[in-house]
């Protein structure tokens, strides 16, 4: 039996809606087949007042073992360092979060905001938000960087806007089930197993990536969403398009540019206008290329694909 | 390739070796003169198919240090021989060239 406590910070609950949705292992299936107690969560929660007060205390002081702590949303630190903007069970939330992060065998953050800020810690940063262990690439956030969980190991960081339910239950079975020494974590704490691949592996639309064809519109079925509409695919890693949305789908499949919601940067450019579904160039050429690829490299990938592309993929081959 | 197309094409070609004087610069250095450009042209009536050229600087051969051309553009659709960019969609040559080239 594993005791698993999951805090809500300054968030939009989309973490809570996407684990509620989980189907493999599914949020019931963690209970009944898996052997984790749900203390606490802000949807499912039982406790109210001062029944939770006490609970949480139990959970610092060890009287009632933590076993995982996953914390959704970002840690408010505003105004002025005291985190009074989000008060959680009678006292700053943030305060809870320390406490349990060092009360527990593990901590988990869930969702970009817990990870490194997301959007509520884009500047101006009215919140003064931190992830756990980031803030936005900056290795430390609210834990510190040397922060480590009683297990020893640091925050694994599942990150997403949201995280994909699947991702998340995944992981918690992996811990509560004694296998978190198996997870490899990547230099952003994020595990391996679902971030070292990019959204655009598995995508449908690679043969018009190769072929530099470009979709020009939303919802187009032809056409790679890379060139002109702002899609981050070719530099975000995330297992989108391997384990798919409600089972069918992706963004990119519907032909809606990836944002790249699971990199530290997220939302990028800060949500300049203009920056968001536009590729953004310099002097034609796009600022972020693929990964590991080089802009004189892609100049002659692009004449070569250009002069072999074949009459199909400049069509719309998914024909209803 | 449709009748059409090869017609406007044509037309085309005669336009810009006639020497109809065309912006070519500058060169749209980010995604913000990209989308002012873009702008001109959607106001543009959408017969006015000179207006599309001179605003988006078409030139009959390649351009610039680089010797850029539709080929390489993202725009352009090899087969078919068109630009592909809403705001333009006409048909081209491989070997022209205009300042909303990207790749």
């Amino acid at each position: 039996m594993a005791n698993v406590l999951w805090l809500q910070g300054g968030a939009c609950s989309g973490n809570t809606m996407s684990f509620l949705n989980a189907e493999e292992p599914s949020a019931c299936d963690l209970v009944t087949d898996f052997g984790m107690n749900i203390l606490w969560h802000p949807s499912l929660g039982m406790e109210l007042g001062d029944n939770l007060q006490q609970m949480l205390r139990d959970c610092v002081s060890g009287k009632i073992k933590l076993d995982i702590f996953v914390f959704e949303g970002t840690v408010v630190n505003a105004p002025n360092g005291t985190g009074e903007w989000n008060r959680f069970a009678g006292r700053p939330m943030k305060e809870w979060v320390r406490e349990l992060a060092d009360a527990a065998d593990f901590v988990v953050a869930i969702g970009d905001c817990a990870t490194w800020g997301g959007i509520p810690a884009t500047a101006p940063n009215p919140t003064d938000s931190q992830g756990l262990q980031f803030l936005k690439r900056d290795h430390g956030g609210y834990l510190g960087k040397d922060f480590r969980a009683k297990s020893g190991l640091p925050v694994i960081n599942i990150p997403g806007c949201p995280a994909h339910p699947d991702w998340v239950t995944q992981i918690l079975v992996a811990v509560a089930t004694g296998r978190a020494g198996d997870l490899s974590l990547d230099e952003f704490q994020r595990p391996k197993t679902f971030f070292q691949s990019f959204t655009q592996t598995g995508c449908t639309r690679n043969m018009h990536f190769a072929y530099k064809v470009s979709a020009t519109e939303f919802g187009q079925r032809k056409g790679c969403l890379f060139y002109d509409l702002g899609c981050r695919g070719p530099m975000t890693h995330s297992p989108c398009n391997r384990i798919l949305w409600n089972r069918v789908s992706s963004k990119t499949r519907a032909g809606m540019p990836c944002l790249g919601c699971t990199e530290p940067e997220f939302p990028f450019f800060d949500l300049a206008p203009g920056t968001v579904f536009k590729t953004q160039t310099m002097m034609g050429i796009p600022k972020d290329l693929p990964e590991g690829v080089n802009k004189k490299g892609y100049i002659k990938l692009t004449g070569a694909a250009k002069a072999a592309a074949p009459a199909w993929a400049e069509q719309d081959i998914f024909v209803v | 390739m449709s009748q059409s197309d090869e017609i406007l094409r044509k037309r085309i070609a005669d336009l810009l070796a006639n020497g109809l004087e065309t912006q070519t610069e500058p060169f749209p250095e980010t995604e913000k003169e990209f989308a002012r450009i873009l702008d001109q042209l959607r106001e543009l009536p959408p017969d006015d198919l000179e207006g599309k050229l001179v605003i988006s600087g078409f030139v009959d051969h390649p351009y610039g240090e680089d010797q850029q051309r539709c080929l390489e553009c993202m725009y352009y659709l090899v087969h078919r021989k068109w630009c592909d960019l809403p705001e333009l969609a006409v048909p081209v040559e491989a070997e022209w060239w205009c300042r909303l080239w990207r790749i």
